[in-house]
């Protein structure tokens, strides 16, 4: 079953002097509990391809219709409550309220959403539980590593019970333990709850665990290229 | 959430938000403190008018007061006197003889008020008496005839001091020139120069002496139990003494009035000058702050923070940062006045200026319990105020231009 399907999707910036195309056309669709990697050099469209995902950016032309309903018409208020109610995020550079600890962070995409304080506590300390975090939900970002910060960003981005998760480059910041640590979290999540997963990136470790590739260049498909894993 | 993020976020940098929230306390410490003192200065200036010169509310024939002569006096005064103070708001009352004419010692004469009173019920209206210093005689202490008492500022005009004689001309209600010598048996001091240098007292039965008896009564005056039962009063005494001028201090003394209104509207100003300055410091600190997390509040909106949840967090921080330091600098405002409250601050050297204006030179601040109230109130608006153009700026961002900036 597709939980996305994109069709036309495309975006010009300087549409009237010399446009560019970030994305030109492309038709995509994305099934439930997949674990996909969008991969192409800088400036292929990867990050333009997520942020439409994410309903952080409007396409020039064409529709993204998640679970039947059509992003690109929503209004900037509606875009935010569908955020929230349907996609997790994961940055590169973690993004945590630096503020709060890693409990709070993760418990306060849930209060955003309204769910109750005995809900939010119970799926909080499973969430970091099942990060491997559960020895520092009281710990701020700043005493975390970088790995142990993007593992506390999964829980967050998990915490809302989204229809999929997209991460941006989330290996990036990470030496090749805190990354390896992280990819074996994702998939377990991915295998086990059948979390989907739609990554960007340029990491090689990633694109290894992925089991669909998607090659994007000049804003185009280049290539679309599925592999059945075993434990998939 | 949202609530404690906001305040979590004040703490961020310690530093910056030190130096914030201090330059607030400082701003409203000076400026409560000043207020403080402005206030007391009324404040005293009134009790003392009050207390020493106009009492709560006085009766006159109402053509008195047109040119003070003395032949329009009240009649029957003595048992209206008696009516008033059976009224039960009333705490005393008194009737005096009020006579303008000429005091003159060998060395100079002055214009005058003579208050022909009798100082046993003129002592529990008026408090002028405590104003005499122990080394300057008291207030009609012997039954000695023919005793005037003075103030300060008229015995140095006259060059006399205790004991002197002096002569009191004046023209009674007969249209007859009386004259007669006094001697200085008291020397009062209060805080208006003014009242001190034009008005003297005597007895009213020594009056009534020189004139044959017929020294009439011009004014009563009385004090209250309560300064909130003098429109009640006031309002009693017109329907009951139909023919006479009912009048409370602050018909009597419009001047004293008019300084406590202008007061009360220039405490605000001060305050809201303040406030205003403040306002621009805060505004700078918070648009800093939001430039610095610009990427954070990109995330925020990006993982599904309303812009309204935005707004709110920003303006939360703001008037956090305003709230803690304008409570900081209330409380040392507050303490700052108690103790000086206490031991008062002594302005002698500007005294003659200021007794001038019927001001006291020593002075103790005092600031009215609202104030701290409505300035609560005055400080949440800057607040809010200050917080409208970054909370603004933070709502043009867009997530997916402020999640990559580095």
């Amino acid at each position: 079953m597709n939980i996305i399907e994109i069709t036309g999707l495309s975006k010009v910036y300087d549409a009237n002097t010399m446009p560019v195309y970030a994305l030109n056309g492309v038709d995509l669709a994305f099934q439930q509990g997949e674990f996909t990697c969008i991969v192409g050099p800088s400036g292929s469209g990867k990050t333009t391809m997520l942020n439409m995902l994410g309903g952080l950016d409007s396409p020039s032309s064409g529709k993204i219709m998640i679970d039947n309903t059509d992003i690109t018409g929503l209004t900037s208020r509606q875009l935010i409550n569908f955020r929230l109610r349907n996609i997790g995020f994961v940055f590169q550079s973690f993004n945590l309220i630096p503020v709060l600890t890693a409990r709070e962070n993760v418990e306060f995409i849930m209060q955003l959403q309204g769910v109750n304080k005995d809900q939010r506590d119970q799926r909080t300390l499973e969430l970091l539980d099942s990060v491997g975090l559960n020895d520092k939900i009281n710990t701020r970002p700043n005493k975390l590593s970088g790995g142990q910060q993007q593992r506390v960003a999964v829980a967050r981005a998990l915490a809302s019970k989204p229809k999929f998760i997209l991460a941006d480059e989330p290996t990036a910041n990470l030496d090749s333990k805190s990354a390896e640590i992280l990819l074996e979290i994702m998939e377990k999540l991915n295998r086990e709850e059948k979390i989907t997963f739609i990554f960007s990136t340029h990491d090689s470790r990633v694109v290894a665990k992925a089991r669909r590739v998607v090659t994007l260049e000049d804003g185009k498909i280049l290539s679309d290229v599925s592999s059945t894993r075993p434990g998939s | 959430m949202i609530f404690i993020i906001a305040f979590k976020n004040v703490w961020r940098n310690k530093v910056r938000s030190l130096i914030v929230i201090a330059s607030i306390t400082l701003g409203l410490t000076g400026g409560i403190f000043t207020v403080s003192i402005i206030t007391g200065m009324v404040e005293q200036k009134i009790r003392s008018g009050i207390n020493n010169e106009v009492s709560h509310i006085q009766v006159h024939n109402p053509e008195f007061l047109k040119n003070y002569e003395s032949k329009y006096d009240i009649p029957k005064a003595d048992s209206i006197a008696g009516i008033i103070s059976n009224i039960p708001l009333v705490k005393a009352v008194c009737t005096r003889s009020r006579i303008t004419g000429m005091a003159a010692s060998p060395n100079a004469a002055a214009g005058i008020q003579i208050m022909g009173v009798d100082p046993a019920r003129e002592k529990k209206v008026f408090s002028l008496y405590t104003t005499i210093p122990d080394s300057s005689g008291g207030y009609f202490s012997s039954t000695r005839k023919n005793q005037v008492v003075i103030g300060r500022k008229l015995a140095d005009k006259l060059k006399v001091r205790m004991k002197s004689k002096i002569v009191l001309r004046f023209q009674g209600s007969d249209g007859i020139l009386y004259e007669a010598a006094f001697s200085i048996t008291g020397i009062f001091a209060s805080a208006n120069s003014v009242f001190d240098e034009t008005n003297v007292f005597v007895r009213k039965s020594d009056l009534d002496k020189i004139m044959g008896g017929n020294c009439g009564i011009q004014e009563i005056a009385m004090v209250l139990n309560d300064n909130n039962s003098i429109p009640a009063v006031e309002q009693a005494l017109k329907s009951k003494l139909p023919g006479l001028l009912v009048q409370n201090w602050m018909n009597i003394r419009p001047d004293m009035s008019m300084v406590t209104s202008a007061i009360a509207i220039e405490v605000y100003v001060i305050l809201g000058i303040i406030l205003f300055a403040l306002a621009f410091g805060i505004v700078n600190t918070m648009l800093m702050i939001v430039f610095e997390r610009t990427r954070e509040l990109g995330m925020l909106m990006a993982v599904g923070m309303s812009k309204s949840r935005v707004f709110r967090m920003i303006m939360l921080e703001t008037i956090f940062l305003t709230l803690i330091g304008g409570i900081i600098g209330m409380v040392l405002s507050s303490a700052l006045i108690a103790l000086f409250s206490r031991h008062g601050i002594d302005l002698s050297d500007f005294s003659k200026g200021l007794g001038a204006f019927g001001f006291d030179p020593k002075i103790y601040p005092f600031i009215k319990k609202e104030l701290y109230f409505n300035l609560s109130i005055m400080i949440v608006l800057t607040g809010i105020l200050s917080a409208v153009v970054p909370a603004r700026k933070a709502l043009k961002l867009k997530p997916v231009e402020a999640i990559r900036i580095e």
